[in-house]
């Protein structure tokens, strides 16, 4: 062991592998972030990206797609946006109140179901009080008169309006939307999900 | 630990940045063997840049490989070429360390590792009576979805879908669609929809009937 430590300091190979692979490591990182960056749109906001798993992928997308969405669905079969900022460009916390609006007819078009789903900043659920992490097709949301739909994003129960509610930590949060089998209204990019306003 | 490097990969990036200057710092300052450093460390970075990336599915898909035949996915280790089906949804509860903690509480997840080396397996689904599901089939290799069974693909009527490997030679029974993998192991997520809290025994006794059972007589 005192061997190996001393071979560490003095041994200028030694050292320049350690250098070299750290860099190697960053440098991957680097890459697969751009490639990644490449084949991502980003609206209002919410991040998408459509070429997930698909046959074809270049050594550089493949690896990208590896380390940020591993086993994910292709876009065919589900469709992913996600959003760590408002409409703004601020990043979503707790410590404000916002609103998702939804005009009538601009749900996000599918033949299986939609959710919006609540997340840490590393993408994991949080816990809440009413144990509600997402709501969705199936979460029985109420529509305003004229057909849209508003989505509550805060730590607190809106008064009146607590079915449409999707409670947020009290720190920094990711928001993830998933419309499955989307229609080709979203394959073909020409659907956008609305932006997150603070309220 | 993965959630930590996740939440401070810049603070992390930095510190490990920081480090490294200081070392080549000290290297330059003691003014032998600078060549010898400058070098090594030039050809590692280049060789290696490519390594990672070129090895970085297999990294993370031997990762979920892992997971699934040590951890599964909640109940206990999943036997190679079995498929085991979550019980419940993802939720807040489940979410620390596991994978499930990422995904969605729409859906059932089914999860399974395949190994065809041994001869080819029948993948069994049962009706589904247009409810929405779909089988994954990912390749560790790449992490391409190379095919679906489900709803999108091959609808929801009860089917037996061959699965094999990119060596057999054998023939497939008559009638039974097949699923070419190109690699001798595969990744299976399955996902079947969940309407409400009421749904769930309903689709988890579907969820449970997705198997996989080897090719009868089969040998490679």
């Amino acid at each position: 062991m005192t061997q190996f430590l001393t071979l560490l300091s003095v041994s200028h190979v030694v050292q320049g592998v350690i250098v070299g692979a750290v860099l190697a490591f960053l440098t991957a990182q680097l890459l697969m972030n751009v490639a990644l960056n490449a084949v991502t749109t980003k609206v209002n906001g919410w991040s998408t990206t459509l070429k997930c798993g698909q046959p074809g992928n270049g050594l550089l997308l493949r690896a990208a797609y590896a380390r940020t969405l591993p086993a994910v669905n292709v876009a065919q079969e589900a469709a992913y946006w996600t959003t760590t900022v408002d409409g703004a460009g601020r990043r979503l916390t707790g410590q404000r109140e916002y609103v998702l609006h939804f005009p009538a007819g601009q749900l996000p078009p599918n033949d299986a179901f939609w959710s919006l789903t609540m997340n840490d900043v590393a993408g994991f659920m949080v816990s809440n009080p009413i144990n509600r992490s997402s709501v969705g097709s199936t979460s029985g949301l109420a529509p305003n008169a004229d057909g849209s739909v508003d989505i509550y994003i805060q730590r607190t129960p809106p008064a009146g309006h607590e079915s449409n509610w999707l409670p947020a930590p009290a720190g920094a949060f990711k928001l993830m939307l998933r419309a499955y089998l989307p229609s080709r209204a979203i394959l073909d990019g020409e659907y956008h999900v609305p932006p997150v306003i603070q309220s | 630990m993965n959630r930590l490097i996740l939440k401070y990969a810049y603070p992390i990036t930095f510190v490990i940045l920081a480090i490294l200057a200081w070392t080549v710092y000290r290297i330059f300052a003691g003014g032998t063997g600078i060549i010898g450093f400058v070098v090594v460390a030039v050809i590692i970075w280049g060789v290696g840049a490519f390594a990672f990336v070129y090895f970085w599915p297999r990294m993370t898909y031997s990762a979920f490989k892992r997971a699934v035949v040590r951890h599964g996915l909640g109940g206990g280790p999943i036997p190679i070429n079995t498929l085991y089906a979550t019980p419940t949804l993802s939720s807040p509860a489940a979410s620390n360390a596991s994978l499930l903690g990422t995904g969605t509480s729409d859906v059932l997840y089914v999860g399974g590792w395949l190994d065809l080396a041994n001869g080819p397996l029948v993948l069994h689904v049962p009706d589904m009576a247009g409810r929405y599901y779909s089988v994954q089939f990912t390749d560790p290799s790449d992490g391409t979805d190379f095919a679906y069974v489900g709803k999108r693909t091959t609808g929801t009527e009860a089917g037996e879908y061959l699965i094999r490997g990119p060596h057999w030679k054998g023939t497939a029974p008559q009638g039974m669609p097949q699923i070419a993998s190109p690699n001798t192991a595969a990744l299976v997520v399955g996902r079947v929809f969940v309407e409400s809290e009421s749904d769930l025994p309903t689709a988890y006794a579907l969820a449970q009937q997705i198997q996989l059972t080897p090719l009868m007589g089969s040998h490679r």
